[in-house]
């Protein structure tokens, strides 16, 4: 479940980019958890019709996964199937990245694919057939394009597990012995197989589908209209066509690898910097998952062989190599070398948070925070002071001042004998602060939405005037707004590198 | 015993200053040569000999006065009067360590190691505690009494401020002359560690250090719309 702001910040942006009735209905999802459409009617008080178009957006952009599921009749009725309705949390959040996301596939494969991307994000799916196909293929190959989850895979109840897992064979009852909930279970049914996943059939055309990709393409260009396309006159003629749609995952993992080199560049050196690229590269295809741990162990002529690829690695040495590994506390087992990219990618959250401490609470805050945040175990008062030094009565008081606004978990311990009965110990809990600050982080990124959309609201008439006509002082409120934009997104960009940290590696 | 429990209860009426029996200046010496180097507290004595507040006032008064008893500062009550026999010197408990003097923390004194243990490490690049110490001790930089001890505090606590990394010897490249596994202390040879604290995504924007962050709304009173913090940030000077 997502957080408060969470939620907020989500639903902020859909209303941004799809307007307030979806909106409205996003919430519902967001904040109820999955619904059937007759639920979301009741519950947001629009009428039927409103809400389905707006689920029929919110599906088209894969906000929104449906699944059907056999519920028991009341009364005695038969049992019927009822289509749910889920919210996609990440996947919200995921467009205020896609400039990101352009930014990657433009730097790798050139301004074609990112147009053919852009498409795709802006449209939510598509056929092959939209796309210039030879492009898309090197899209596809990058995996930073997957086929479309199945629009609505039939979950069995929980009580009949057992047999829905025979039905779906043996590979996925090994995947849902893993998950728990229904949405989960209803994702991973929904999902293409994994060999499917990225396979391009070209010889699969047939008139039809020339017909229907015409018919896309018109769609395409009047944007949203494309759902009626998908949901009525679609539906015989394209079981057998494949939908495509932008890969996220690809997209976060090639975001936490970059998050990872450049947490290796400014803690390290280049060096460690160019041998951590080079392995992640060197890995990219085998790795399943976004949040692996650490990078696939990999032997020193597959890493020096990459690091020969790029024009920075080409001047460094296999001693030189070896120096970086050493940095990177890369771990050897058999010759083959592997980086621990979850202590990396803890080490960045550590980073930030203590440097909220700092901002916040100050330099002697900071001290101690850092001292409970390496120990990782309850430590006394007294003991905290001697190691930062600070005067045991203004470290008394630091410490009370983090515990109050739940930086510290603090611990009362009444001793029977001696003089001094009480002591206090404290440690940082970070799984629930982590959880805080990233709350409160969607929170800003929100603040930051809207002080920019409260900014060009406040100057409209500024960005009516032809820039000719700006003279004086309406010069100097249109440099002022454009500065304040470049401040307002820029951070935002920055912020969300953070969110990401948390949220997604 | 309960021989001197009458004197002592007559002594109360009339003290002479020269009796050698058991005076409440010698019961109060005795209590207090006692408790060593750790002294006691006016109150515990009052409790512990049972003689009245003035009495023990003009004892530990008379014995102050012959040199036999001292007045010390306990850093962890510093109000409390604190005894203890002239010839010990105060503990640990009692000063809070060697980075205390007369029970105030000696923040000149650290400051002046930490500058001297930047500067070695700076020159040195990678050392450990052992060799800051031995460089401080050949060079007579501190003038100062310190221990190897002292030098690893300062060190750690250098690492928590994040001006200096604690790393272990791979006995590779700079590191060959420490044995491989020894804990070091370097600077940073990258851009981000080692120059203080980096400031972060989160840091760097008002709501960062926003106190009101909790009660701060889309529309409500505390809003980013009308934010000071936010006004102040955006103002440009244009």
């Amino acid at each position: 479940m997502a957080s408060q702001y969470g939620i907020k910040l989500a639903v902020y942006l859909v209303s941004s980019y799809f307007g307030d009735l979806v909106a409205k209905v996003c919430e519902c999802l967001l904040r109820r958890g999955t619904l059937p459409w007759r639920s979301i009617v009741q519950f947001t008080e629009l009428n039927p019709t409103q809400v389905k178009n707006s689920l029929l957006v919110l599906i088209q952009h894969n906000c929104v996964q449906a699944f059907a599921m056999e519920q028991e009749g009341v009364f005695g009725e038969a049992p019927k199937v009822v289509t749910q309705y889920m919210a996609l949390f990440d996947n919200i959040i995921h467009h205020m990245r896609f400039p990101k996301f352009l930014a990657i596939v433009s730097e790798e494969l050139g301004k074609e694919c990112e147009e053919i991307l852009e498409g795709l994000l802006q449209h939510g799916n598509c056929t092959a057939q939209d796309a210039l196909q030879k492009n898309f293929s090197r899209l596809l190959c990058a995996r930073y394009v997957e086929r479309c989850p199945a629009h609505e895979p039939f979950i069995a109840p929980p009580n009949e597990e057992g047999a829905a897992v025979k039905k779906r064979g043996a590979k996925s009852a090994k995947v849902t012995e893993e998950l728990q909930t229904i949405e989960q279970r209803a994702l991973a049914a929904a999902a293409p197989m994994e060999a499917l996943r990225f396979l391009f059939e070209t010889y699969t055309e047939t008139d039809d589908h020339e017909l229907e990709s015409e018919e896309n393409l018109r769609s395409m260009a009047v944007g949203q209209k494309r759902k009626h396309v998908d949901s009525e006159a679609g539906t015989n003629k394209r079981k057998k066509e494949v939908l495509w749609r932008a890969n996220f995952e690809e997209f976060v993992r090639r975001l936490r690898h970059k998050a990872c080199i450049e947490n290796a560049r400014t803690r390290l050196d280049d060096g460690a910097a160019i041998v951590l690229s080079a392995i992640l590269e060197a890995s990219r295809s085998s790795e399943t998952k976004v949040k692996v741990e650490s990078s696939i162990p990999l032997s020193m002529n597959t890493i020096f062989e990459e690091v020969m690829k790029s024009e920075d690695g080409r001047i460094m040495t296999l001693e030189h190599v070896r120096t970086a590994l050493a940095q990177l506390a890369a771990i050897c087992i058999d010759e083959t070398y592997s980086v621990d990219l979850k202590s990396i990618i803890e080490l960045a959250q550590n980073e930030e948070v203590e440097s909220i401490v700092l901002k916040r609470y100050g330099r002697e805050a900071y001290r101690m925070f850092r001292l409970l945040s390496k120990a990782g175990h309850l430590l006394e008062t007294d003991k905290i002071s001697d190691t930062t030094f600070v005067e045991k009565k203004e470290t008394a008081k630091i410490l009370f001042k983090l515990w109050k606004d739940d930086y510290l978990h603090m611990e009362k311990i009444v001793a029977s004998a001696g003089r001094q009965s009480q002591f206090l110990l404290w440690k940082v809990n970070k799984h629930s602060l982590w959880g805080h600050v990233l709350d409160e982080m969607y929170h800003a990124a929100l603040n930051l939405r809207i002080r920019n959309a409260h900014e060009q609201e406040q100057e409209k008439e500024i960005l009516q005037i032809p820039r000719e006509k700006l003279v004086g002082d309406l010069e100097k409120r249109s440099k002022r707004l454009r500065k304040v934009r470049i401040v307002l997104e820029s951070s935002l960009m920055r912020l969300d590198e953070a969110i990401m940290i948390f949220h997604d590696f | 015993m309960s021989r001197s429990q009458e004197t002592l209860s007559l002594k109360r009426k009339r003290p002479e200053p020269n009796a050698l029996a058991l005076t409440p200046e010698n019961a109060l010496l005795n209590l207090i040569k006692s408790k060593g180097d750790m002294g006691i507290w006016k109150a515990d004595m009052k409790r512990e000999t049972n003689l009245s507040e003035p009495v023990v006032t003009k004892a530990l008064k008379a014995l102050q006065g012959r040199n036999l008893i001292k007045e010390v500062v306990n850093i962890q009550n510093k109000g409390r009067k604190h005894y203890m026999a002239a010839e010990f010197e105060p503990s640990k408990e009692l000063t809070g360590g060697a980075w205390y003097t007369e029970g105030n923390l000696d923040k000149d004194f650290i400051d002046i190691l930490k500058k001297s243990c930047s500067k070695i490490i700076g020159k040195f690049k990678v050392a450990t505690a052992q060799g800051v110490y031995d460089f401080c001790k050949d060079n007579k930089i501190i003038s100062v009494d310190i221990t190897t001890q002292q030098i690893l505090e300062i060190l750690r606590s250098m690492v928590l401020d994040n001006e200096i990394v604690e790393v272990k010897s791979t006995g590779l490249g700079e590191f060959h002359k420490i044995p491989v596994g020894t804990v070091c202390y370097r600077t940073a040879s990258g851009m981000g560690l080692g120059q203080g604290p980096k400031v972060g995504a989160m840091a760097s924007i008002p709501c960062g250090a926003c106190p009101r962050i909790n009660q701060c709304t889309p529309d409500g009173i505390i809003s980013p719309k009308t934010c000071k913090y936010y006004q102040k940030w955006l103002d440009f000077g244009i």
